[in-house]
């Protein structure tokens, strides 16, 4: 860990009434409410992220950490309370929205790569069509992108031909290639071949390393002691706990998080 | 068969490439000599005896029949004599190079695009040997139908055009595709300006085979993007449009084309202000597009359906625009999935270009009845419509091998 990380690491804040945005709040959910039908995803969730940490989200299936994520960057739109992504406000102005998802990076559980595109062209399709960047740019910015990720020989191949890590690696060097302030994970190596979940750690853990915002929703606990500087866990929609991972995993505060833990830490 | 082995060999030897490995191939068990294949595959067993004996009677002896009758006893002159109708109708005979010229342009575009896109045939001994068979039958009967030295010079012209085209376009680079598309969209107006512009033919003398493919042309690139609008207009957020959409769906899928095509022949005139005029020509391209449209729309909707949700929230979340991410990411691997279905339903629009008959409208199959109806050629019903037949077929059969060439291509290192 950088010392800047240290330092930033450890603090926790809890959001009162009144959003303030001070330089380094990255992402502030206030009160973040979500239904699906009849179903209540989040009852509710506050929570801060500074520029430069790396927030883990844990929690049983069902009790909403995906939904969260995907509330940060629009993929679900929530029914009550405030996002705040780097000062820009989520509503349904669709500016605000474009303005926001080129900011933030995503990595799917599932690659989600385009699959009648090659690497390259996967990772060059935004810049150049988005930010508007010249070819030869935006290939020069995706090789060396593919070089930080490991695999730029793969550069010229169709998705279907690279194993899961790898297609993994190129989601992350895609998602990258926007140049975002934060990066969202949603399970990225939960449909992963155990033998490849390392290759992919290693690239996020990098990536931690590096200053950028992040938050990630896993099981991976070692990824949670080693990078983050916080954990969240979740259940049934409400915030449950929010601890440094020291703290988390081994002086957990409420009973769920117990339970939880003894049932992922074996 | 043959041809699944070429489509092995050639992924085979797209992962060789790919990974600098020799790929080890499990060992395919080939019968040694031809007698050995013959005993396996035809004489196994009894059952399979009888089964060989029984069918290649069968085949025997209508394969000899039909040889007998169409070499033999049939009197194609009723389609010789005919030849010209059943092409371009009453097209006056002193414009006929208006479609000389528009056969030349389609042509010359068709080699270009050839080369461009460096089809390799597969070249086996069988395929090669049906080809050749297949070109000399071709031979024969042109030689039989054309007797005017003009037509074989202007054939062999056209031959010569595809060839140019051909080679021109095996030495542009791949970034020509492009061009070539916005050439193909040009011809098209390109093709009705010659046939009607400067003292041309009013659209009422058009017909014979010709009328068939402009027909089929016009609703087929006509309807292919108001049929994508329409899919995705189905879909739409807007309860107007996607009401719209549906409406018009519905509404033409469940009435007969041949419905529609009498309503655009009786009642759409009706319908026009008054003091303008459509010839009905132009009233069944409408037609024809409509229905065409309604088909397409329902293809590319399950085209959509086979799009994962995960590619629609990848392109949002990269920051893709919705137009964008549609044309980028959807659209694309959505097409791609429906060319068989895409095809199929063009070659049942382009076959059924031949309802007009029963409009009196000069197209091919009406060209081929008048012909039977000659005095001359009484009783040649039979050959005036087979010939007729067997054009419609060797285009409808094109198209279903271009349409597998294209799946082929396009699916290749994808999924």
């Amino acid at each position: 860990m950088t010392p800047e990380q240290e330092s930033s690491a450890g603090d926790m804040e809890i959001v009162g009434a009144e959003v303030e945005r001070g330089p380094d709040q990255m992402i502030v959910t206030q009160d973040v409410k979500k239904w699906f039908g009849g179903f209540h995803a989040l009852k509710g969730i506050s929570m801060t992220v500074r520029r430069g940490e790396v927030v883990v989200v844990m929690g049983p299936s069902g009790s909403g950490k995906s939904t969260l994520i995907r509330c940060v960057n629009r993929l679900e739109r929530h029914d009550a309370g405030r996002i705040v992504v780097d000062g820009i406000e989520l509503t349904d102005d669709i500016r605000n929205i474009e303005r926001v998802r080129s900011e933030i990076g995503m990595v799917f559980q599932s690659f989600n790569l385009f699959p009648h595109l090659t690497v390259l062209d996967n990772v060059t399709l935004a810049p150049r069509n988005v930010r508007r960047w010249p070819k030869a740019k935006a290939e020069e910015k995706a090789m060396a992108l593919l070089e930080r990720v490991g695999i730029p020989e793969q550069a010229g191949k169709y998705p279907a031909l690279l194993s899961g890590g790898q297609q993994q690696r190129v989601a992350i060097a895609r998602a990258l290639a926007m140049e975002p302030k934060i990066m969202l994970f949603d399970e990225p190596t939960s449909a992963l071949d155990p033998e490849m979940i390392k290759e992919v750690l290693e690239v996020m853990e990098e990536l931690a390393r590096s200053g950028m915002t992040m938050i990630v929703v896993t099981h991976e606990v070692g990824f949670a002691k080693h990078a983050a500087h916080r954990v969240a866990f979740l259940d049934e929609g409400n915030l449950v706990e929010e601890a440094p991972p020291d703290t988390f995993f081994s002086n957990p505060q409420s009973d769920r998080t117990k339970l939880f833990l003894s049932q992922i830490l074996i | 068969m043959a041809q699944d082995r070429a489509i092995r060999t050639e992924l085979e030897g797209t992962v060789v490439i790919d990974e600098g490995l020799a790929v080890e191939v499990a060992p395919r068990k080939e019968p040694a000599t031809p007698a050995e294949w013959v005993r396996e595959n035809l004489f196994s067993s009894w059952f399979s005896t009888v089964l060989t004996v029984v069918l290649a009677a069968v085949i025997g002896y209508v394969g000899f029949g039909l040889i007998r009758w169409v070499f033999v006893a049939a009197e194609w002159q009723v389609f010789k004599a005919n030849l010209r109708v059943y092409m371009i109708g009453r097209f006056p005979l002193e414009e006929a190079w208006r479609v000389w010229a528009s056969v030349y342009l389609v042509s010359i575009l068709a080699g270009l695009s050839w080369g461009v896109s460096r089809a390799r045939l597969a070249w086996t001994r069988r395929k090669t040997a049906l080809r050749a068979v297949l070109g000399a039958l071709f031979l024969a009967a042109l030689t039989y139908l054309i007797e005017g030295v003009t037509v074989w010079i202007l054939l062999l012209g056209v031959a010569v055009a595809c060839a140019a085209g051909f080679a021109a376009g095996r030495r542009t680079g791949r970034g020509a595709l492009r061009w070539l598309a916005v050439a193909w969209l040009l011809a098209f107006p390109a093709v009705i300006l010659l046939l009607r512009a400067f003292g041309g033919v009013p659209p009422q003398l058009w017909g014979g085979f010709m009328l068939n493919v402009i027909l089929a042309v016009v609703a087929i690139f006509v309807s292919f993007p108001i049929g994508v609008l329409l899919a995705l207009g189905r879909r739409s957020n807007l309860p107007v449009i996607s009401a719209f959409c549906v409406g018009f769906i519905e509404l033409v899928r469940g009435v007969p084309l041949f419905t529609l095509i009498i309503l655009g022949f009786n009642i759409l005139p009706l319908l026009l202000p008054p003091g303008m005029q459509l010839a009905v020509i132009v009233r069944m391209m409408i037609v024809f597009t409509l229905f065409s449209s309604a088909y397409v729309a329902e293809i590319v909707r399950g085209g959509l359906q086979g799009v994962h949700q995960g590619q629609y929230e990848a392109a949002r979340a990269v920051g893709l625009s919705t137009t964008r991410m549609m044309g980028l990411i959807i659209l694309p691997q959505a097409l791609r999935n429906t060319i068989p279905a895409m095809i199929s339903h063009f070659i049942s629009l382009f076959k059924d270009t031949s309802l007009l008959t029963a409009l009196a409208i000069l197209e091919m199959l009406r060209a081929a009845r008048r012909a039977a109806g000659q005095l001359q050629h009484l009783g040649s019903t039979k050959e005036a419509l087979l010939a007729a037949a067997v054009i419609f077929w060797i285009v409808a059969f094109s198209m279903s091998r271009w349409s597998q060439r294209l799946e082929r291509r396009l699916g290749v290192g994808e999924r």
